[in-house]
């Protein structure tokens, strides 16, 4: 530490943390109350962000497989796009082509600046959506069996 | 490790002034112990922030072991000041959370829990994991310029800022020397990243649930190596050891 030669100057600095000088004592003073406000927001959206997102996207409604699909479905704006549970581990990467190959049904628009043409998915959108679309399917086996 | 005396001044290193001038070996000692029982605490609380979802278990013993930190800084123990261990610990923290969301999408980036969480996080900030997620040859996130980022963090920058982290907590030079480093190298990753996403903006951001707000909201808390910044450049470098 800097040795300072007036007896004020030693009292101000044996307040101060070591390492801190009197001229910087107020800058490490904020810091270190940026530094704690982090601390909590990194734990609170830490704790919060996985039960959120999963009561958002339909849990406990659907189960994460059914929320996986859910989530193929609206990807490659696909109806008969699935989540496949187990993946097997001869699959991408390790193996077989990656899960867009062959697909032509997501509204990307390629090129060099791409656009996703994603629609926001509102909460607990992928709920309704599942109910619509085996509502329509049910009727559809209702119409075919008549 | 070379801890400083809080007390100061010359002729009182040498002696605990809390406990009638014990010898200096017993001062270390009793410092060792205090420093030791404090960093137990700020290491299990640390672990557990660092899985992100137990944080709120890991807070309470970390705030439990700043408390003995502190403690022990009161009682007059030569121990690391409250602001390097804050600084230490938490850019480790920040470098593991990172690599843990990194890590699931570079090499987990089938399993259902990343499939479901980290595509979930992907579509309420940053659809840079959720839009044609999965189809590169090597799975995960098909943003461009994403999977650069990711090798260069995990595998360089991140390991760098643990390591330097940890001799920073143990008061060595080369600890503040290279902290130094790797968070400029975070203003590094930090411009690059954000320019990339602005880039890419219409598969980053269109049809989010939060667009652009929602990804600083969640991740300005990610700035302690910044913060950090200042800190190491004005910090009197003699309390570091070589």
């Amino acid at each position: 530490m800097s040795k300072n030669t007036t007896a004020a100057d030693s009292e101000v600095d044996q307040e101060l943390p070591p390492g801190t000088t009197p001229a910087f004592a107020r800058m490490h003073k904020w810091l270190k109350r940026f530094i704690i406000v982090c601390l909590f927001g990194l734990v609170i959206e830490g704790a919060f962000t996985v039960p959120v997102l999963a009561v958002w996207y339909g849990a406990p409604t659907l189960s994460l497989t059914e929320i996986c699909d859910e989530f193929m479905k609206v990807r490659w704006n696909d109806e008969k796009a699935e989540c496949k549970y187990p993946h097997p581990i001869d699959g991408p990467p390790f193996g077989g082509p990656g899960e867009g190959t062959g697909r032509t049904t997501a509204k990307t628009e390629w090129g060099v600046q791409p656009k996703s043409n994603l629609d926001r998915i509102g909460f607990r959108e992928l709920v309704r959506n599942k109910e619509e679309r085996e509502a329509r399917e049910k009727a559809k086996a209702q119409a075919g069996a008549k | 490790m070379a801890f400083t005396d809080k007390t100061g001044g010359s002729g009182r290193v040498m002696t605990n002034p809390t406990s009638g001038g014990l010898s200096y070996d017993q001062h270390e000692e009793d410092s060792k112990i205090a420093q030791r029982q404090a960093d137990k605490w700020l290491i299990t609380g640390t672990a557990f922030m660092g899985t992100l979802v137990f944080g709120f278990i890991g807070l309470p013993i970390f705030l439990r072991g700043l408390y003995l930190q502190r403690k022990a800084t009161q009682d007059g123990m030569s121990v690391r000041p409250i602001m390097v261990t804050l600084i230490g610990y938490l850019v480790i923290l920040d470098a593991f959370i990172n690599s843990i969301g990194w890590g699931l999408d570079l090499m987990a980036n089938h399993s259902l829990l990343n499939r479901v969480f980290f595509t979930a996080w992907g579509n309420y900030a940053d659809n840079g994991y959720f839009w044609e997620y999965n189809s590169l040859f090597i799975g995960g996130t098909s943003a461009p310029g994403e999977k650069g980022w990711e090798i260069a963090c995990i595998f360089v920058v991140f390991p760098m800022r643990i390591a330097a982290g940890i001799a920073f907590l143990q008061m060595k030079r080369w600890g503040h020397q290279w902290l130094i480093v790797t968070c400029w190298m975070g203003v590094v990753i930090w411009v690059g990243y954000v320019v990339n996403i602005t880039m890419y903006a219409d598969i980053r951001f269109d049809g989010t649930i939060l667009p652009v707000v929602g990804w600083w909201a969640f991740d300005i808390f990610y700035i302690t190596p910044f913060l950090a910044i200042p800190y190491l450049h004005t910090v009197n470098r003699e309390i570091f050891a070589d």
